[in-house]
């Protein structure tokens, strides 16, 4: 990834990110231009990328470079990319990490306003979530049920409309 | 393990809105859990089939919605306080069919004959249509199809959707100079559906005089 610039072409600049940990990346600067990621960049040669740690920014900037002759959506293309969760399988195998590399991801994408990526990194769990119990999610992603038995059990009664769906 | 901070759990269920049964499960995972899935799992109501969907909604009523009730003997549920007011968060209120409201009278109230189901069913639609009107604090679509009686109480509460369908209505003249009067107090709406109404030059007129103001 040091040399991340095999997408540009020769005339392209190149910029250098440094992640939290010191670890540089040079690449192409319409990846920088494009998501406006680099809120700590004032045009200049390098910037530094607070909270998003090298093997993370990595990840972010291999997507980015791969997405990078990609039309760029509206806001009103919101709504559309929302309620559907497909997703295409150069994106699904890019995904396909270990559960916290996820979830590092979108938090990396929700910091860096990247919002397609934001976005498929959410349908990606989301459809981790699909046909699963209360507590098969709870089992996936190691969360504690601090319900009360009853609490449960009227929540449950007020909202059991939404299983006839 | 990774927390993901509210910000991004909410993005990660809202892309569920089209699954209800899952944004269920979601819902009874843990109380964090549950105050951002109800007003996704809430936003958008249609209650055309669900007769679970309509006794939640009934509950809601207040004694005014109720009282339109009492002509026909209706005993409605009475359960506990909720722990949401659920239809605060409903942006979108469809009634395409009334099979959830016949369907939830037939399983309370099976000894009800055809010809009273009828008038029955459309108080239930009124008193239900006024109540999100009354709860929702942000409702911006509403789609009611088929005749509605007391159309004007129900129009007069409209002036701050965005979208309105009346299609297969019925609009006698009364009704679209209420509809006239409607689209003239609102300034957000910027769809109308009243197709598969029979309009009369006079009709159109009442309308049109409006949309040129």
């Amino acid at each position: 990834m040091d040399n991340g610039t095999s997408n540009s072409a020769s005339e392209n600049e190149t910029i250098t990110l440094k992640s939290c940990d010191g670890i540089e990346f040079h690449i192409d600067a319409r990846i920088a231009n494009r998501y406006t990621l680099l809120n700590n960049w004032n045009g200049g040669e390098s910037a530094c990328i607070p909270n998003v740690n090298g093997k993370v920014l990595e990840k972010v900037l291999e997507w980015c470079e791969h997405h990078i002759n990609d039309p760029q959506l509206n806001c009103g293309d919101d709504d559309s990319r929302r309620r559907n969760t497909i997703i295409e399988e150069w994106d699904e195998n890019f995904l396909s990490c270990d559960q916290d590399m996820l979830f590092e991801i979108i938090l990396a994408a929700n910091y860096l306003e990247i919002k397609p990526l934001l976005d498929l990194g959410c349908k990606t769990v989301a459809n981790m979530m699909k046909s699963k119990s209360p507590e098969e999610i709870r089992s996936a992603f190691n969360i504690d049920n601090d319900y009360t038995p009853e609490e449960e059990e009227q929540f449950r009664k007020e909202n059991e409309w939404a299983e006839d769906y | 393990m990774i927390v993901l901070p509210n910000e991004c759990l909410s993005e990660i269920l809202k892309k569920l809105e089209s699954y209800c049964r899952s944004l269920f499960s979601c819902l009874l995972v843990n109380r964090q859990w549950c105050r951002i899935v109800v007003p996704i799992l809430w936003s958008k109501l249609n209650i055309s089939k669900n007769q679970k969907l309509i006794r939640r909604c009934l509950l809601t009523l207040n004694t005014e919605e109720q009282a339109q009730l009492i002509p026909f003997k209706i005993n409605l549920p009475n359960d506990s306080r909720s722990l949401f007011n659920y239809t605060d968060y409903t942006t979108v209120f469809n009634i395409d069919w009334d099979d959830g409201i016949k369907n939830w009278l037939k399983h309370d109230f099976n000894n009800l004959k055809n010809s009273e189901i009828i008038h029955v069913v459309q108080a239930i639609r009124h008193s239900l249509i006024l109540m999100i009107l009354r709860t929702s604090k942000n409702l911006k679509c509403l789609s009611i199809y088929g005749k509605q009686v007391n159309l004007p109480k129900i129009l007069d509460k409209c002036a701050t959707l965005t979208s309105l369908n009346l299609s297969f209505n019925d609009l006698d003249f009364e009704e679209l100079k209420a509809l006239a009067t409607a689209l003239y107090e609102n300034t957000t709406l910027n769809k109308l559906d009243i197709s598969g109404n029979e309009l009369d030059s006079e009709k159109v007129k009442v309308l049109t005089e409006v949309l040129y103001f």
